[in-house]
């Protein structure tokens, strides 16, 4: 039976392809990567459909921080980030064909092989699953959860650090000249 | 019909903020110069840059009131006065207002100007000061309500105003606040006589409207955020609820705006390393303090 929530479950879904695929349609680094920004902001309407409020909420929360953030430093590293001379944003094509297939046929596998459990058929209200999700949070899954956030740090500073220019030192008179 | 009562008071709010606005820079207190300088708005032509990312530019000023009227939709003005009382209101105030962001840098980018692209990336680097400064005094407010809820945040300050019990996150949210609306001394973005208005440089009649408007909502409801998480929401003596949310939220509103008036703009980095070396520290200390006193005190 097709209800209401099956409907938005569906249209979203739809949205964060759609949005996905247009990442990679366009020239430019801002357009692709607010595109991605949106698909992103579907995914958490996608939550919301699905009665999963708080994670909806932070993901819709996050990804605008994120992605506006990549939108810069996609525009610092590409050498047209305008796109107004239409630079072919692919490459690796055939690899990344291989590689899209292969995880889309494992996410899939994912999704239809492993054993789920029982599914709810209520989903708990709003404040209780705020409530869960902070126990299982601190719990649990505290070691995936901290490793993921040190990774996603260590990676920004690496970025940072590589988006700087060389310093060279000049022993002679032991200031510091930035070499572009 | 409560949505159609709050997004009238919402409007009426927004032209006294105009209104208020005008007071604090020009010194006369005129309420029918919005009016005017609306209708003047209308009436000039809208123009569109040459090369501009259309989609951007059209977009830009449209995302930047709605990011503004959606977090005003979980604010209470009265036990019942409120849109939607989501589980996870105090969080989604923060949601809605990030996308003040993606409009700002969507205004920058698309008209293809120079002055507009850095005021837009400016705000990026505005963000990454405040945003702390937003989330973690929230955080504290929410250990103490032990609820996201906004209402129930509102009914856990009854004994003692938010004010009082967490000053330093109060002082911080609003410094925070003041950022987030582009107010002076932050208005880095705009900055008058630096970028020539900045983001809001290529844009001019209709759409300049908008972008306006949706400012002066931003303002508003971050006052009436203010109100909500540190100043007791609707709760006083003697006078209606409502009139207490209202007293409340205006008087917000015309300190944040005088506020500015007697500073000077803030450089950049002077922003980013005060967030970050002073603002941070006390953010965190605030919820060491806030989560003491919540153990502590019955």
């Amino acid at each position: 039976m097709i209800t209401a929530q099956a409907l938005y479950i569906g249209f979203f879904g739809l949205a964060a392809v759609w949005f996905g695929i247009v990442v990679f349609r366009t020239f430019s680094m801002v357009r692709s990567a607010l595109a991605l920004l949106f698909s992103q902001t579907a995914l958490g309407a996608m939550f919301l459909s699905m009665q999963a409020e708080f994670l909806g909420v932070l993901q819709i929360m996050m990804m605008a921080t994120e992605m506006s953030i990549m939108a810069i430093f996609m525009v610092m590293f590409m050498m047209d980030p305008g796109g107004l001379g239409k630079m072919d944003m692919t490459h690796q094509k055939r690899l990344s064909l291989v590689a899209g297939i292969v995880s889309f046929v494992a996410a899939v596998a994912v999704a239809v092989f492993v054993d789920w459990g029982p599914i709810a058929s209520v989903a708990p209200d709003a404040a209780q699953q705020t409530v869960d999700l902070g126990l299982e949070l601190l719990g649990r899954s505290m070691l995936i959860f901290e490793t993921a956030g040190i990774t996603i740090l260590t990676a920004m500073i690496a970025a940072t650090a590589v988006a700087i220019p060389p310093v060279k030192r000049n022993p002679s008179k032991g200031t510091a000249n930035h070499e572009h | 019909m409560t949505t159609a009562l709050l997004l009238l008071l919402l409007a009426v709010g927004a032209y006294l903020v105009a209104v208020i606005e005008d007071w604090t820079t020009s010194g006369r207190f005129r309420l029918a110069a919005p009016a005017f300088a609306a209708l003047a708005l209308l009436g000039r032509e809208s123009i569109v840059p040459r090369k501009s990312d259309r989609v951007f530019f059209e977009t830009a000023p449209v995302l930047l009131l709605i990011s503004a009227l959606l977090a005003a939709t979980v604010i209470p003005l009265t036990a019942n006065l409120i849109i939607t009382d989501l589980a996870t209101g105090a969080l989604f105030i923060n949601a809605a207002l990030v996308y003040v962001l993606v409009a700002l840098l969507m205004a920058g980018w698309g008209p293809n100007g120079a002055y507009a692209m850095i005021g837009g990336w400016r705000f990026l680097g505005q963000l990454i000061a405040y945003a702390m400064l937003i989330v973690m005094p929230i955080t504290a407010v929410v250990m103490r309500a032990e609820s996201l809820l906004t209402t129930q945040i509102v009914v856990s300050q009854a004994g003692l105003w938010n004010i009082v019990y967490q000053p330093l996150g109060f002082i911080l949210f609003f410094v925070a606040s003041m950022a987030l609306a582009f107010l002076p001394p932050f208005d880095l973005t705009t900055a008058k006589g630096e970028l020539a208005g900045g983001v809001e440089a290529e844009y001019s009649g209709a759409r300049l409207a908008v972008f306006r408007l949706g400012r002066l909502v931003l303002i508003i409801t971050l006052a009436a955020a203010i109100v909500v998480f540190y100043l007791g929401g609707w709760q006083g003596p003697w006078l209606p609820p409502w009139a207490w949310s209202a007293i409340k939220i205006l008087a917000v509103t015309t300190m944040m705006l005088l506020a500015g008036r007697y500073m000077p703009r803030i450089r950049e980095t002077d922003l980013l390393g005060w967030c970050w070396m002073l603002g941070i520290p006390l953010a965190l200390l605030n919820i060491l303090l806030v989560g003491l006193l919540v153990l502590v005190l019955p």
